[in-house]
């Protein structure tokens, strides 16, 4: 037994050997081809909407994802805020992942495409009443730009507003309000957000309700909300930064 | 002529290593380091051609505008010249002059010489120590590795300098045994300073190791002499090799060594976070090598630390061992302080991998010899042959899946690509990889190419016939993409944004083309509508 025993490494060295070789060849191949995106996209065209969300799963095949199906998302979709005001959401995946959007929901209907899943998932949507995107803001400083920026390494449009080192800039944007305002900030461009390490605060103003925002270089896209009151009211965004050149990239809207 | 024969073998398989690097460098594109090491190398090789030739002499301001000028210029002095001049020297006489290399071959071949050297620097150690089997897989492992591979097909200095760091470390080891004269380690190590930094961490290692040694001897002067050649001769041949040094070696060498010392971070990416500022994970280096050195290789080095560790008490007199592990110690032990930059990842530790490969060819021989001894029936050549080539052809199976996109691959044991990324492994760096669109941008109708990281290649690829000219680099990436027909993104986390600026641009979200490695999006080519 003990002689047996001494033949093990060798063994197990044959083992692991053979065991990389199938696995590197199978890794390289284990991720689908253009023929079984494609049949997953036609398969999605068939039934899709406008206006209804497409994702890709896992993040990092959202380029082939959008080879094949970029056509069907318009660009404020791509960017968009967050996904709560899309009540059908598309989700084309692959190795058993799933989008962030579709998480804690249940697919109504899932297909499998040579390795792409095409999944139908249904909720009910977030009824967006005023979006502080569609309106002019007024400054008592800089103005903001409608940007389509990278915050966290997704796009996303937004108000830009880069407020001068150690001040501020408050913007308000006249809105019809619903019971809460739902919105995100966060600190564009990645080298800026390399550059220059400090962080952002966003100060919301609603009505009677406000809440401050501190956004660093590694949160990403900061969710805030506020109850409100519904009705028309001017919404106030005051954006503070301690360095200068801090891209601030925030987005709201007015849900019931 | 029986005592000559492990040598031919040993020659045979670096000129096979060598010979690897250059056949598969023709596939590989070109990385943007290069373009700027190309140009500083032609203008290096025409100096010293014309210092050669007496065409001029010491002049101050010629030495200063070949080698010279800013840090991020033309004349590259953030980084010594030993390489550059030898890729400059390699362009002239086997482009130029002698014209039987196409002309980055002819740039990319010192490096995939110096791979060569390697191998049989480790052969020629490990057959001295262990054994001709042992040292014929540890080069098999080295050749196998796939990142080595492809950085030794590039005109920089990642892999050259794990060449001469390794030669350093044999030179000292030789010169241990008492000669008079031991001028080799200095020399190496002066090699290795002029081929990059990171040779400055060699002394850690090597007076450690000396350390111990005049501990163990009870006598701290054992082995002045290699001390001495060391400090004399290794910053000598730096200064020898750089004219720049000339002109202010003090000045020069501080603007050097604080070049490096307050880089910029560039961003990389790592278990799916992007990471450009400290402090970084205590861990990159270790995963990184996990995921990066294939799978039965890091388990025959196991085996072979083992066998180290369990036969401590060999080879004391010079305590090799114990020189490689310090070898491999100083190489990859700054990554752990969490302040040394994390970007390019293995590459900048690479020193590390002759260490993993010698004691993967000592731990699979021992274990193939140890199955030999039981099984008994088995002839040994057929045994060594069975485990080391199982080892080899692990190896090779990584190799071959990796190929041209070696900075997307991931071994085995992460997945390969697509697992590296599922775990968020960096996809790639240098926009190396546009190479592989050209031929899909030249079916669509001439225009002008926002060419992203690619831009400083773009000439390359035109001048070397990879792209007709129909396609000329549209600019920078605010008036680039602007002006640009198509669009090329290569992906890396951190530039998703150029994806949105593209989608802003071209008004879609919709990519025409998306080159993949394994699978894996690697870069994309958008269309005008």
């Amino acid at each position: 037994m003990k002689k047996r025993l001494a033949a093990a490494p060798a063994l197990l060295l044959i083992v692991v050997a053979l065991w990389e070789i199938v696995a590197t060849f199978h890794a390289a191949h284990a991720v689908p081809d253009d023929d079984a995106w494609a049949r997953a996209a036609r398969a999605l065209r068939e039934t899709y909407k406008p206006g209804e969300l497409i994702v890709f799963a896992p993040k990092w095949v959202d380029p082939v994802g959008r080879m094949h199906a970029g056509d069907l998302i318009p660009l404020d979709m791509a960017a968009r805020m967050d996904a709560a005001k899309y009540g059908s959401i598309w989700e084309l995946a692959i190795r058993g992942a799933h989008a962030p959007e579709v998480d804690g929901l249940t697919a109504q209907t899932s297909t499998d495409y040579d390795g792409v899943t095409l999944r139908h998932y249904v909720r009910t949507p977030a009824i967006v009443v005023d979006d502080a995107l569609a309106h002019e803001p007024k400054s008592d400083g800089a103005r903001p730009t409608l940007e389509l920026a990278e915050v966290g390494f997704a796009p996303h449009r937004c108000w830009q507003i880069v407020p001068p080192a150690h001040g501020k800039v408050a913007i308000t944007i006249p809105m019809t309000l619903g019971t809460k305002l739902v919105g995100y900030v966060g600190l564009a461009d990645v080298f800026k957000r390399r550059d220059i390490r400090t962080p952002a605060e966003l100060e919301v103003h609603a009505g009677a309700a406000s809440v401050d925002v501190s956004a660093g270089v590694d949160d990403g896209w900061v969710r805030f909300e506020l109850a409100t009151t519904p009705g028309p009211a001017d919404v106030t965004f005051v954006a503070r930064a301690v360095s200068p050149d801090r891209l601030i990239c925030f987005a709201a809207e007015a849900r019931q | 002529m029986k005592s000559l024969k492990p040598k031919w073998i040993g020659l045979a398989l670096a000129i096979a290593t060598t010979l690897a690097v250059l056949v598969l460098q023709r596939d590989v594109g070109i990385a943007r380091d290069e373009t700027v090491y190309m140009s500083a190398g032609a203008r290096y090789a025409e100096w010293w051609t014309g210092l050669a030739k007496l065409e001029h002499g010491f002049d101050g301001k010629l030495i200063d505008a070949t080698f010279g000028g800013a840090m991020g210029g033309g004349g590259n002095p953030e980084h010594p010249p030993l390489i550059k001049l030898a890729s400059g020297l390699s362009h002239r006489w086997f482009h130029d002059k002698l014209p039987i290399l196409d002309e980055l071959t002819a740039y990319r071949l010192p490096s995939a010489v110096l791979h060569g050297v390697l191998a049989w620097l480790i052969f020629a150690f490990v057959l001295e120590l262990w054994g001709l089997a042992e040292a014929i897989l540890a080069v098999g492992c080295l050749v196998m590795l796939p990142r080595a591979l492809f950085h030794a097909g590039l005109d920089c200095f990642d892999a050259p300098i794990m060449t001469l760091w390794f030669a350093t470390i044999v030179a000292y080891w030789r010169c241990l045994d008492g000669r008079k004269w031991p001028w080799q380690v200095g020399v190496a190590w002066g090699l290795a300073l002029a081929t990059k930094h990171t040779a400055l961490l060699l002394p850690f290692a090597i007076a450690i190791h000396y350390g111990v040694l005049a501990w163990r001897q009870k006598n701290l002067w054992f082995s002045w002499r290699v001390a001495v050649g060391m400090a004399v001769l290794g910053p000598l041949t730096l200064f020898v090799l750089w004219p720049w040094l000339w002109l202010d070696p003090v000045g020069h060498v501080k603007a050097w060594l604080t070049f490096h010392m307050t880089h910029v971070n560039y961003n990389f990416e790592y278990l799916g976070q992007n990471w450009n500022a400290p402090r970084f994970p205590w861990h990159v280096a270790i995963v990184t090598t996990v995921f990066t050195v294939p799978t039965a290789t890091l388990a025959a080095a196991a085996v072979g630390a083992g066998v180290w560790i369990s036969k401590w008490r060999e080879h004391r007199d010079r305590a090799p061992v114990l020189l490689l592990a310090l070898s491999a110690a100083a190489a990859i032990g700054p990554f752990f302080l969490g302040s040394t930059p994390i970007f390019g990842a293995e590459k900048h530790w690479m020193a590390v991998l002759p260490t993993i490969c010698i004691a993967a060819g000592v731990g699979g021989i021992w274990a193939a010899r140890r199955a030999i001894a039981v099984i008994g029936r088995v002839p040994e050549r057929v045994g060594l042959a069975v485990v080391g080539g199982a080892i080899v052809l692990a190896g090779l199976s990584e190799v071959v899946v990796s190929h041209p996109y070696a900075l997307t691959w991931y071994s085995a044991l992460a997945g390969g690509a697509p697992g590296g990324a599922d775990h968020g492994m960096n996809r790639q760096f240098w926009g190396v990889a546009a190479k592989g669109v050209l031929p899909e941008l030249e079916r669509h109708p001439p225009g002008p190419v926002y060419s992203h990281d690619a831009s400083p290649a773009w000439g390359w690829y035109q001048r070397l016939g990879d792209l007709t000219k129909g396609y000329p680099d549209a600019g920078g990436e605010g008036a680039g993409i602007a002006a640009s027909k198509y669009a090329l993104v290569i992906h890396e986390l951190h530039f998703n944004r150029h994806d949105y600026m593209v989608w802003k641009a071209y008004n879609t979200v919709q990519p025409r083309f998306v080159l993949r490695a394994a699978g894996v999006p690697i870069v994309s080519l958008y269309v005008r509508p």
